[in-house]
């Protein structure tokens, strides 16, 4: 069960390919009915793909902290873009949990995202604020 | 990219054209596909209303990427737009439309900041402390 002695552990996802087609489903997705709308480049919000989500899947599957995807309320959401990201790039997704909090029956639980491309750099760094209903299973 | 946009003389005060997009459980579903998250909170009635939720809802980052489709669009290039950030006050559901609107808040020498916000035509805040950074040079 989460709690606070978990800050600080690190979770890594190495090797997310930045895929145009999955880019352009994503755009289609996003879009809906009112036909794709591109800037001719990745979305920024395309991090929840190939940051975001493999990042917090480690969390996830971390056998310690025994949380379920399911129910998760995702409460808050923040991105930096130091650098571009394009197609084609390979990263390196990773996440640290940053905070643990309980209230009234409820956890909250903080992670620092980031992603660093082939060429070392960081193209994106981001922090969720996630409501684990019940602290865990 | 070359685009000429964010136009040379942003000023606070400028708005964002307010972008309006109905969010059917057909796009949910085709969202959850495209980024890999298929908690059933997004799926499934049954599960949503059993953790207390009124029925499925839509993913916040769904709704965050219509958010940051508003200002790309102002902006002229996704690349120009290097931070962005929101709350996922209330649910967005399905069927209903969400409507993102933003304003400049403050202009440094490259970057004009945005407060942004996103509600829904049940009259909710689905997205609020919305902040956004966009570099206005080169």
């Amino acid at each position: 069960m989460l709690d606070p002695s978990h800050v600080g552990r690190h979770y890594v996802a190495p090797g997310q390919v930045i895929d145009a087609e999955r880019v352009a489903a994503y755009v289609a997705a996003v879009s809906g009915d009112d036909g794709a709308f591109s800037l001719g480049s990745v979305p920024p919000t395309f991090a929840a793909v190939y940051c975001m989500m493999p990042a917090l899947a480690q969390v996830f599957a971390d056998p310690e902290l025994g949380l379920d995807l399911a129910g998760l309320i995702h409460v808050e959401q923040s991105f930096e873009w130091p650098a571009p990201v394009l197609p084609e790039d390979v990263v390196d997704a990773s996440a640290e949990l940053a905070a643990v909090e309980s209230k009234r029956g409820l956890t909250f639980l903080t992670v620092d995202l980031a992603a660093v491309n082939q060429a070392g750099e960081t193209v994106c760094r981001g922090r969720s604020l996630l409501l684990i209903r019940g602290g865990g299973r | 990219m070359s685009d000429p946009r964010p136009p040379g003389e942003v000023r606070i005060g400028d708005e964002l054209t307010p972008l309006s997009r109905t969010v059917t459980q057909e796009q949910i579903n085709a969202y959850a596909e495209a980024s890999g998250d298929h908690n059933p909170i997004h799926l499934d009635p049954e599960f949503a209303r059993g953790v207390g939720l009124p029925g499925t809802i839509a993913h916040g980052m769904l709704d965050m990427a219509i958010l940051v489709e508003a200002v790309g669009r102002w902006a002229g290039a996704y690349e120009r737009v290097v931070e962005l950030g929101c709350r996922f006050s209330k649910p967005l559901l399905p069927g209903e439309t969400i409507t993102c609107s933003g304003r400049v808040v403050a202009v440094d020498p490259g970057t004009a900041t945005l407060q942004l916000e996103a509600t829904s035509s049940r009259g909710e805040r689905v997205l609020t402390n919305g902040r956004a950074v966009v570099r206005t040079g080169d």
